[in-house]
């Protein structure tokens, strides 16, 4: 799409140029499941990349610390949260330290909406992205539009939303997210519809 | 949990002294005791009389409930008669406070007890709807705390209300514009523009366009009647700095209400994105901007987030870029931040005047395939959400091109004329002849504004430095974009959160040209004023959509009493409803109404002095439940 | 301008009372005003002279009344050289003019006389504003009058004015000769101080008498034109 072809020299130079910095922020969305190098897909690298590259390096140091993607087999504990129109119930979670969750989120509202796990600098690099795919027509108020996401942009990837840390549901839907947390650190669980973060529909995760 | 939330809010407010203001009221109890009064206006610049309630301009914040039954005294302390309209609000005819439409006014020395349910929640306001009372101070808030959890939150929250004191009265101002329309405009061009001109587009050009003005007789200047006025804030001109504190990173819930007889603002708070989430009282799938135009009477509920340890300023510029209305946001008392200088003063274009076709194109626009298919009927649910989802995310012209194809009624379209749509939105619109031979092909008027609506997005994404917005003509001098280069709110951007009726083909179209004669300041609709006018005569269980034609150069906030106005911006299910629209110069606007009020309303424009010099009408809505109209008993208890 | 809309104007005055008090529903402000375009005392070589121009005006969009008053008093002589009260009732024509007619008594000091004023009055493309009257009795002539505002500043304003008086018979009591044209041409530039309010000037002002007036002129010992240098006020209210 235009954009994307617009920026994708740019995104080139970036990536030559922060090389380093990149392998670290490229984990600042999928976090630990990119990091080291767990057979993430390629197309995650490069949507995170591009996260990246707009928001610096601050999110590279929580890279490690938001915990990882969970396996089914270690969950010790599941949490119901419902997507409201724009708000989670609950509005705050609390977890322990090398806790497994098993999030089962279900969206009760009438627009579409993500759970995602992240710190705050997290959050607003990847609303930069899910604001791109809001431009590009891949998400809509109320639905996915699955052909533009399978779409190629121009640089030879599809743009995908299938992070391990995040869901996006649409409607009526239901999902999870299985996640273990490292060590304390400030997270919040949250919406990155354009809007939805900044009209409050987030919350802290506290460590016990 | 929400009652952390409410606790907050309740809290910021007491902290406020807002409820405090309202003598006995409180929103319990129901029962609101409000007097008219003369008052004393302190600007910083100047010092006036005029008028205001409780004692005070602006009037108390009236704090009510979703679901409360209201009952409101209100005193008339002049010696002329006067009203209270509570504006926005949905309610039996006789509450509404017009007088000669509602009621008869409240006389002199007189109470009258206004009594009614709260149907609704959000940011509204009141004013008087006698003489020029409203722009003499007579204006007040009104918040609704809604039933059921809002789709947002935010920890604290403050009424900005803005206004546009001036130092003449009402009466004066309006007979100084009879006299002279020019009167309080201090920004027409002088000879040393005219040179400046020269300079820059050589002498012929400069020439040519002074004459194109003024074989008109009309000036590209002429964009606020009314200059000279302080614009407050909460009662407070810019040097008095009105501040509302906070704690960093706390969401802050701004609900802006433009309370001006006659300006317009361009609002920003440099540093803050603001998330509008609510436009006329009524919510709206939250957007985040740099900045949002208010026009007359209209209302945004905006949230900020200041994280820093430090002030803001709220920066609301006119439309004309002749004063601004300045607070402050802060974490503590006495901190300020920078005022930013007023960027340069717009001019008109000829494209305002309704030429170059730019009228044309504002009517094509609007989005609004539905209405306009030829056969009159209109598109289905399904049909729109395709045209959304097609139309408005067209990066470039191949995209649009193919996007076009897939539309419901692409069978319509002519290649030809959809490759000239696609070639002119690559030129950024330069041409409006190919605009032209848009606008008069054959084929049904829909598929033209699906597709220039996907040129308008395809222009938006190619990099042009204005963002074309379809509720402007096209090159229209009046179109605005953020001081910092980001996101400027659009009436397109405006979608119903939860829309409260159902779509359904309207059924029948009325057309309201906006007119006028500048010279003689004289307002009118399809060239008639009010006094001149029969009144527009609506039936109880009907949809109608109004079309809005201004053929005048003034932008005209339109307002209907006692019915929403659902404002077709393209989005379809998602039309939002609101209680003013506003129609820039040189366009075409629709919007529908459910007419599910009987009685008799007022419909103007919310210019104070337009609407006084007859652009205004009386609706009459006939037919429905009879027990409706008579809910609510008039009484009137005079002394 | 059709001479229906001009008969009217003649006999709108009649109309006025029952015009003017509109009904409650919708009301619509009486509209009233003073202004004076010119309040001005010239320096002239062989007098000097204290001259006015005002309009006051009450009425309504469709039907306005102006008492219309003009002076020159030289004092030299400590006469009148001109001096008409009009009673004019304006009513609209088209989007930027009037049609006008009236009355006017003309009381210099040479006599008094009445006379019919049937007239235009309005804004002409290029922002000129104009009067172009007629004068009706025993004595007629027309009257052409063209204002022009010049913006240096949004304050500083020079204003060009001309008037065109053209006698259609001898006047012996007023001095003038039947086709003899006298011309003023005037340009004061202006400040407003308060607002519109006051508006003090300075200016230049040339008048000049042509043909058979001229004559008159010469023969009464008088130059047939005269340069004034000017002081002044404009004034609305």
């Amino acid at each position: 799409m235009l954009t994307l072809t617009t920026n994708a020299p740019r995104l080139v130079i970036t990536s030559l140029a922060f090389a380093t910095f990149l392998t670290l922020s490229a984990s600042a969305w999928a976090g630990a499941g990119h990091g080291p190098a767990k057979g993430e897909p390629q197309n995650q690298g490069h949507m995170m990349g591009a996260q990246g590259g707009d928001s610096h390096g601050p999110a590279g140091h929580h890279g490690m610390e938001i915990g990882a993607p969970g396996k089914a087999a270690d969950v010790t504990r599941t949490i119901d949260v419902a997507m409201h129109d724009n708000y989670y119930k609950p509005e705050q979670i609390t977890v322990k330290a090398g806790e497994t969750i098993r999030f089962k989120i279900t969206n009760k509202g009438e627009f579409l909406h993500e759970f995602g796990l992240g710190t705050a600098v997290m959050h607003k690099a990847h609303q930069k992205e899910m604001m791109k795919m809001w431009e590009h027509g891949m998400i809509e108020a109320d639905r996915i539009n699955r052909d533009k996401m399978m779409m190629d942009h121009g640089d030879g990837r599809g743009m995908k939303h299938d992070d391990p840390n995040s869901i996006l549901l649409e409607p009526g839907k239901s999902g999870e997210v299985i996640w273990k947390f490292s060590k304390p650190v400030d997270l919040e669980f949250a919406c990155n519809i354009p809007g939805h973060y900044e009209s409050g529909m987030m919350g802290p995760i506290k460590f016990k | 949990m929400i009652t952390i939330t409410r606790q907050h809010v309740v809290g910021a407010v007491m902290g406020l002294g807002l409820v405090a203001a309202l003598g006995s009221g409180s929103a319990q109890a129901g029962e609101y005791n409000i007097t008219i009064d003369p008052v004393t206006i302190d600007t910083g610049d100047f010092t006036r009389s005029g008028v205001g309630f409780n004692g005070a301009s602006p009037g108390p914040v009236l704090r009510f409930k979703e679901g409360e039954n209201v009952t409101i005294n209100v005193t008339n302390n002049l010696s002329e008669d006067s009203s209270i309209h509570w504006h926005g609000l949905i309610l039996p005819f006789q509450q509404d406070g017009v007088p000669n439409i509602s009621y008869p006014g409240i006389k002199s020395g007189e109470t009258f007890t206004y009594n009614f349910p709260i149907k609704q929640s959000g940011t509204y306001w009141f004013h008087s709807h006698s003489g020029f009372q409203e722009p003499d101070g007579a204006y007040g808030a009104i918040v609704i705390e809604p039933k059921e959890r809002e789709p947002y939150r935010y920890d604290r929250e403050y009424v900005v209300q803005l206004a546009d004191a001036h130092p003449h009265s009402g009466n004066r101002i309006m007979r100084n514009l009879k006299m002279m329309a020019d009167y309080y405009n201090r920004k027409q061009q002088t000879v040393f523009d005219f040179f400046k001109d020269s300079e820059k587009m050589g002498l012929g050009a400069a020439l040519s366009d002074r004459m194109a003005w003024g074989d008109m007789r009309m000036m590209a200047t002429d964009i606020e009647d009314l200059q000279g006025f302080t614009p407050l804030i909460n009662g407070k001109g810019p040097d008095q700095n009105w501040t509302g504190l906070f704690k960093p990173g706390e969401r802050v819930r701004l609900r802006f209400i433009n309370s001006s007889a006659m300006t317009y603002f361009d609002i920003r708070i440099p540093g803050l994105k603001m998330t509008v989430v609510q436009a006329d009282g009524n919510n709206v799938q939250p957007v985040s901007v740099d900045e949002f135009r208010i026009a007359v009477a209209e209302t945004y509920d905006v949230i900020v987030r200041p994280a820093e340890d430090k002030a803001y300023t709220i920066f609301a510029e006119s439309m004309g870029r002749t004063a601004y209305a300045r607070g402050t946001l802060a974490p503590r008392e006495g901190l300020t931040a920078e005022v930013p200088d007023l960027r340069k003063s717009p001019l008109l274009t000829m494209a305002d005047m309704g030429m170059s076709h730019g009228m044309d194109h504002g009517a094509m626009a609007m989005g609004s395939a539905t209405h306009k298919m030829p056969d009159g009927s209109s598109m289905s649910g399904a049909a729109h959400d395709a045209h959304s989802s097609t139309t408005h995310k067209m990066p470039d012209g191949s995209e649009m091109k193919g996007a076009g194809h897939a539309m419901p009624d692409g069978s319509q379209m002519q290649g030809a004329e959809h490759q000239g749509m696609a070639q002119g939105g690559r030129h950024q619109m330069s041409d409006d002849a190919m605009m032209k031979g848009m606008d008069h092909s054959a084929q049904g008027a829909m598929a033209q504004s699906g597709m220039d609506n996907s040129m308008h997005g395809g222009m938006a994404k190619g990099g042009m430095a204005k963002e074309a917005d379809s509720f402007y003509a096209s090159n229209s001098g009046l179109m605005p974009s953020a001081a910092n280069g980001g996101k400027f709110l659009s009436y397109n951007d405006l979608k119903a959160q939860k829309p409260l009726y159902k779509q359904r083909p309207p059924t029948r179209e009325i057309e309201l040209r906006l007119t006028g004669n500048m010279e003689r300041y004289i307002w009118s609709i399809n060239g008639v004023k009010f006094k001149d006018a029969e009144p527009i005569r609506l039936k109880y269980g009907e949809r109608v959509r109004f079309k809005f034609v201004n053929e005048t150069m003034m932008t005209h906030p339109m307002h209907l009493h006692g019915m929403w106005s659902i404002l077709d911006n393209g989005n379809g299910k998602w039309n939002p409803i609101k209680h003013v629209v506003s129609v820039s110069p040189g366009t075409t606007v629709y919007m529908e109404t459910e007419v599910d009020a009987p009685g008799q309303w007022a419909f103007h424009c919310h210019l104070s002095y337009h609407a006084d010099a007859g652009m205004f009408r009386k609706v009459v809505v006939e037919g429905g439940p009879k027990e409706q109209a008579d809910a609510s008993a008039v009484r009137h208890e005079g002394h | 301008m059709t001479l229906q809309k001009i008969l009217a104007g003649l006999v709108a005055p009649a109309f006025v009372i029952s015009v003017l008090p509109a009904t409650p529903v919708q009301a619509e402000p009486l509209i009233w005003g003073v202004q004076a375009e010119q309040t001005e005392f010239r320096y002239g070589k062989d007098t000097d002279v204290f001259a006015w121009n005002f309009d006051a005006l009450v009425g309504s969009d469709e039907l306005k009344l102006v008492w219309r008053s003009e002076g020159e008093f030289a004092t030299k002589n400590d006469n009148f050289e001109r001096l008409e009260n009009q009673l004019r009732a304006q009513v609209p024509i088209s989007t930027f003019f009037d049609a006008v007619g009236g009355i006017r008594f003309s009381s210099p000091s040479t006599g008094n006389r009445f006379d019919g004023v049937i007239g235009l009055h309005g804004l002409a493309p290029q922002f000129f504003e104009v009067d172009a009257d007629l004068f009706v009795g025993e004595y007629p002539s027309a009257r052409l009058d063209v204002d022009y505002e010049v913006l240096l500043t949004n304050r500083l304003i020079a204003t060009p004015t001309i008037e065109l008086n053209l006698p259609f018979t001898d006047d012996t009591k007023y001095g003038k000769a039947a086709f003899g044209p006298s011309l003023e041409v005037g340009l004061r530039l202006s400040y407003d101080v308060v607002d519109r309010l006051l508006s003090p000037y300075i200016g230049i002002h040339y008048e000049r008498s042509f043909g058979g007036t001229a004559n008159i002129k010469r023969s009464e010992g008088e130059d047939a034109g005269a340069v004034f240098f000017l002081v002044g006020a404009k004034m609305i209210f």
